[in-house]
């Protein structure tokens, strides 16, 4: 397990491998909270927020959406109280940065959500964890107590008379409570379900209030782009994906781990067969899924010599995207018809239920992949599978549809054979 | 004000419609229809069906219209090979795990999903896997449930919410695998069912009509119910001279009530053809002995004879006439004729609990209309608790704050369940409502109502601060119960609060159906109370004709008072006290076989028609009575025509001129009695506060809320023929197993038992 920033300097894991480092004092000797100083020593709420604008940072849960941009749809002038939630609701298969920089690092997120607290004006606000990380909220609890007990958080934060609290709030294990709306539901003690947009949470989020939900791994970026300035940090990555980018590697290479690389980082082939130590026990490179289960399935023919820049322009140029950064490296032995529909049991296991294409659509996808593994599969099922993909994708009410039908849709075009080997009358081969 | 116009094209069509108009209902309105099941008027969106999808220009994905709003120069498209695919993709996934058992299924006939399937549907079935399983089952003694048939548009959760504020029933599970239930297995609610009512698919099932007959082999009557006074439109479904259901499904009924019905309307009516049902006319030819069955000449005639022979030896008035609020505005005209212009008594009266009589001789405003209540800015609502006595008033108030944010002010000794909706609760000692009113309607007044309600004098400040400020209407809402004093100034009460664009409307809550017919009809005109007609029994009053009967709660302390009659009749559906203590039982006819009207809380003037021709030998209560009156000399000339007295009505009623049959046609456009609205003379405010300082204010704060069904489950002359209700009013139990019905279950273990004993 290789935990390490290749091609530029640590930031995101700048002190993960440091003794205790989830100390207080090991944060504060190592620049922890120098930003929130920064911000409270005569930046404006505006400021902050104009510093993040040209950071270019992209949300870091999936969506990409740009962070700085979120943040001033929330209006200035709403009597309301203003709220600032952490998506700790780490559930995408393959991705588990978060749970890393919360075990190792929880004072950088800390800092992170007093920032933006401060740009948004909120007083309340809540790092929404998976029920899965129950350990991460003990660990969180410690921090949020040793730094309200250190004048960090509480009323009057360092002397001024910038006041913020931060509470804790643990999920039920529910993969639809990542949806920022359905997670601000379950936080308010309901169903997790999604909700309509508009309104947009940062209009009437928690409580009908504006709110912002941000991911750890964007939250945690903040302190930096104080620090360094927002120029500095953009130029690290690229024009529009601007910083550095965690990448939690898992699958068939000698090193998987969470890597930092920075935005658009020279390209993905390097990545698998240097960085991460090449294909476990040397076998060939059959698939990746760069951006965890929700994206496109890649082709190892779309990456080698392919040059694939790793960003959020470069991944869609390549024919995926980079969704959370859950890169799972699949070697030749792997069936992706079995690795979708293991997939796909997942999705249809995690449907809330809300919308019928979503519900109705992952329950009878699964059961014709159930259908094909008993041997029972037919020439026309691929066909059959992209239509209820089709009648799926941009029809459900919130993005979940989409992430169960584009692996599916991806996996049986990229890799035919996997399919057609299956959906033969008799194993005669004619399909 | 005028609305702004937004110029929105649909389908190559250009229109004009208001701006912020909700896409769907403007599309449908222009004849471009689109399928949706979650999507329902005035419920929070859902969006959840996917049905109603549309490609609107600029926009990237299909939308649903559900939840678009028009803006000016939007484009739409509805139809299109893009939108058909996707509307027979959603129906193909709504019926993928759908059993598809149509031909076993109560709904099938009047079944949305099966309409839509027909409409919007593929016409091959693709799905070839094994569907989901999930048993039916029993939710309470009224409701029951297929959960395989649910499409989870989760309406049912949305009323139960949304209209009766219940929360009863919600969605488990996950996925696939959700299921509409209960919290705890068995539905501990007011069992209105309305949920089984907007269910587009077999899923909630009328349990009381499992299996009876196929929707499409019953007649449908629309008519009003017989049970409170909010007069809710439904259908009556019958077959074969039996009432088998009750409904108020959009396809059948449109009335002020919408889909909405309560327990009682619903599930109420198997009283109509019920075993118990007196047959014939009955004689009692002696003092304690049987009643005989007799033939109706030879009732009839020996009803006329008694009766002129207890005028002849004591006057007239030694006569009392007495209708019961459940009756027909045309029996209780004929009866009044009959009281007054043949046998020439000054005592006659009805059975209700309480009189508005003064509330309508004061009265200085309009009524409200449910509707009117629906879009009130602020509602008042002084003693009463309309969710269990009249659940219509409750729900649209319930709507009212939680849809339209109207403002709320709860005068009440009780914390009933509407608090939860109270911008402001004023929680008075028992009793002491009046005093509230008195302070609200004279500020002078305050420190009094204070110190009798025990409430802060600085809340009703605000109550009345919150009324003199609203725009829009004031709905005064109140509890037929409250004194002749307070409803005298309730009356009135539009001169303290009217405005410049505000008006205020008044509500009564009287206890029955026909409360407020029975006061136009000019029943209650004496000012006689039925106590003080049994207090005279015996005494002044040697006789009496009651169409109807006597309640529980007027025979209390008097049961003999009837046995020192000289002579009694009775019109009735059923042997009750009353009947026990009658000379002659004459059998009558249920709303359910008569024509006629009801005159709700609103003053709306509602049609009654027969569903079923009258049962054994009973006729309508006024064709009796009409019959008794020839047979004593005076032919009113109605024949067998219940629009005939209608007509008679609209002549000597003065808030029903012009009205006929023909007029009360249209149950979607209810017609409102225009009642004389007058400025009063006396100085009610002075009297009430006389009332008010003698008001006894030493019991004890009342702190718990009832539970629901407190009253709707209490059994009633005619709730007590229902099993189920027995069930209900036994504290709903939840049976060994929910597989099986409750009442077969119970009804069983009964008989064992007895078999054993």
């Amino acid at each position: 397990m290789r935990i390490e920033a290749i091609g530029c300097e640590p930031l995101q894991l700048r002190r993960v491998h440091l003794e205790n480092s989830r100390g207080l004092d090991v944060y504060r000797r190592n620049g922890g909270y120098e930003a929130i100083k920064k911000v409270l020593d005569g930046m404006s709420p505006d400021d902050v927020i104009n510093e993040v604008k040209k950071s270019a940072l992209r949300g870091r849960g999936g969506a990409g959406f740009p962070t700085g941009m979120k943040w001033s749809f929330v209006p200035k002038d709403s009597p309301k109280p203003k709220y600032v939630v952490c998506n700790a609701d780490e559930s995408e298969p393959g991705t588990f940065k978060d749970r890393y920089l919360m075990e190792r690092d929880p004072h950088m997120l800390i800092e992170g959500m007093l920032i933006a607290a401060y740009a948004l004006n909120a007083k309340t606000n809540y790092i929404y964890t998976r029920g899965e990380y129950k350990y991460l909220i003990d660990i969180m609890d410690v921090a949020l107590e040793e730094a309200r007990a250190a004048g960090l958080l509480g009323s009057n934060i360092l002397g001024t008379n910038f006041s913020c609290d931060i509470h804790t709030h643990s999920g039920a294990g529910a993969y639809i409570c990542g949806e920022e709306t359905a997670l601000l539901s379950s936080l308010e003690g309901l169903r997790g379900h999604p909700r309509m947009k508009p309104p947009f949470p940062a209009v009437s989020g928690l409580y009908a209030c504006p709110t912002v939900v941000n991911n750890v791994e964007t939250l945690t970026a903040v302190p930096d782009i104080i620090k360094m300035g927002g120029e500095a940090y953009q130029k690290l990555g690229t024009e529009k994906s601007g910083g550095t980018k965690l990448w939690s590697v898992s699958g068939h290479v000698n090193l998987p781990g969470v890597y930092e690389l920075p935005m658009g980082y020279d390209d993905m082939e390097k990545f698998i067969f240097e960085d991460c130590g090449g294909m476990l026990d040397g076998k060939n490179l059959k698939a990746v899924i760069p951006g965890g289960s929700s994206v496109y399935i890649m082709r190892a023919d779309q990456i080698a010599g392919k040059d694939v820049r790793m960003d959020y322009e470069g991944l869609v140029a390549a024919g995926s995207s980079v969704g959370s950064g859950g890169f799972i490296v699949m070697d030749e032995t792997v069936d992706v018809f079995e690795s979708t529909k293991n997939l796909t049991e997942f999705y249809k296991h995690e449907s809330c239920g809300w919308c019928t294409p979503c519900r109705e659509g992952t329950d009878w996808l699964v059961k014709v992949f159930k259908r094909i593994d008993s041997g029972a599969g037919r020439p026309e099922d691929a066909q059959l599978m992209l239509d209820l993909c089709d009648n799926i994708e941009g029809k459900s009410f919130c993005p979940l549809g989409d992430a169960a039908a584009w692996p599916i849709q991806s996996a049986i075009k990229r890799f035919p054979e996997d399919f057609a080997r299956r959906l033969t009358r008799n194993g005669d081969g004619i399909s | 004000m005028a609305t702004e116009l937004a110029k929105v094209t649909i389908n190559g069509k250009l229109f004009e419609v208001p701006k912020g108009a909700r896409l769907i209902d403007v599309c449908r309105e222009k004849g471009f229809d689109i399928p949706s099941f979650c999507y329902y008027a005035d419920l929070a969106l859902q969006a959840s069906c996917r049905m109603c999808l549309v490609r609107i220009e600029k926009m990237p994905k299909l939308q649903t219209s559900c939840t678009i709003t028009v803006t000016d120069g939007m484009v739409v498209t509805t139809q299109s090979e893009e939108i058909e695919k996707a509307q027979r993709g959603m129906t193909e996934f709504l019926l993928a795990n759908h059993p598809l058992d149509c031909p076993v299924c109560d709904r099938g006939g009047e079944c949305e999903l099966q309409e839509m399937t027909f409409d919007w549907g593929g016409l091959e079935e693709r799905f070839t896997e094994q569907k989901n399983y999930y048993a039916e089952r029993y939710l309470s003694p009224m409701v029951a449930n297929d959960p395989q048939r649910c499409i989870l548009c989760k309406r049912c959760t949305r009323v139960c919410d949304e209209w009766m504020g219940e929360e009863a029933i919600e969605a488990g599970g996950r996925g696939a695998h959700t299921v509409i239930g209960t919290y705890l297995g068995w539905l501990d609610c007011s069992q209105c069912g309305n949920c089984i009512e907007v269910c587009p698919t077999g899923t909630l099932l009328d349990a009381t009509y499992r299996h009876q007959t196929r929707p499409w082999e019953l007649a449908q009557t629309i008519s009003t119910c017989n049970f409170c006074s909010d007069g809710c439109q439904m259908s009556v479904g019958s077959r074969s001279g039996e009432v088998r259901r009750v409904v108020a499904r959009d396809r059948y009924v449109n009335g002020i009530n919408g889909e909405f019905l309560c327990v009682k309307g619903r599930f109420g009516h198997p009283f109509i053809n019920h075993a118990d049902r007196i047959r014939t006319p009955m004689i009692r030819y002696k003092k304690g002995g049987k009643l005989i069955p007799a033939t109706w000449d030879e009732a009839i005639r020996h009803v006329a004879t008694r009766l002129d022979e207890v005028a002849e030896a004591h006057g007239r008035n030694a006569i009392g006439v007495v209708g019961s609020p459940r009756l027909t505005n045309e029996s209780l005209h004929v009866l009044r004729r009959f009281a007054t212009e043949l046998v020439g008594t000054e005592n006659y009266t009805t059975t209700d609990l309480y009189s508005l009589q003064t509330f309508f001789e004061n009265l200085g405003a309009p009524l409200a209309t449910h509707r009117d209540i629906r879009y009130a800015k602020t509602i008042v609502l002084i003693g009463g608790d309309p969710s269990e006595l009249q659940p219509l008033t409750g729900k649209q108030v319930r709507q009212a704050v939680r849809n339209g944010g109207a403002q709320l002010i709860l005068v009440n000794p009780i914390p009933i369940r509407l608090r939860e909706q109270a911008a402001i609760f004023l929680h008075t000692n028992p009793g002491t409502e009046e005093a509230v009113l008195l302070a609200l309607a004279d500020s002078a007044n305050d420190q009094l109502a204070a110190k009798k309600g025990g409430i802060n004098s600085e809340h009703i400040g605000k109550a009345r601060e919150m009324i003199a400020n609203t725009a829009g209407d004031v709905v005064v809402m109140f509890s037929a119960a409250l004194s002749s004093e307070a409803q005298a100034v309730l009356g009135q009460f539009a001169t303290v609060f009217g405005g410049e664009g505000r008006r205020v409307l008044l509500h009564p809550l009287p206890l029955f159906n026909n409360s407020i017919g029975a006061h136009d009809m000019g029943m209650m005109d004496r000012h006689l109370s039925p106590e003080q007609l049994l207090d005279a029994a015996g005494e002044t009053i040697r006789a009496m004709y009651v169409a109807g009967s006597f309640l529980p709660e007027h025979l209390k302390d008097r049961a003999d008072a009837l046995s020192k009659l000289d002579f009694l009749v009775v019109q009735e559906l059923f042997e009750n006290e009353t009947t026990a203590s009658a000379d002659v039982v004459l059998p009558a006819a249920s709303y359910a076989e008569v024509d006629g009207t009801f005159t709700n809380n609103s003053g709306q003037v509602q049609r009654v028609r027969q569903s079923i021709p009258p049962l054994h030998q009973s006729k309508a209560d006024w064709m009796i009575v009409a019959q008794l009156a020839k047979e004593l000399g005076l032919d009113f000339g109605y024949e067998l025509s219940a629009s005939a007295v209608f007509r008679d009505i609209a002549k000597n009623v003065p808030a029903y001129s012009g009205m006929t049959y023909p007029l009360l046609k249209d149950e979607s456009q209810p017609v409102q009695a225009h009642y004389a609205t007058a400025a009063s003379e006396s100085d009610g405010i002075a009297e009430l506060r006389k009332q008010v300082e003698n008001l006894d204010a030493s019991g004890e704060k009342i702190t718990v809320t009832p539970k629901v069904g407190t009253e709707l489950f209490r059994l009633g002359r005619l709730t007590e023929k229902v099993p189920q209700f027995q069930l209900l009013a036994s504290g709903n139990p939840r049976p060994e197993t929910t597989a099986v019905s409750p009442l077969y279950q119970i009804t069983v273990l009964r008989e064992q038992a007895n078999g054993h004993g």
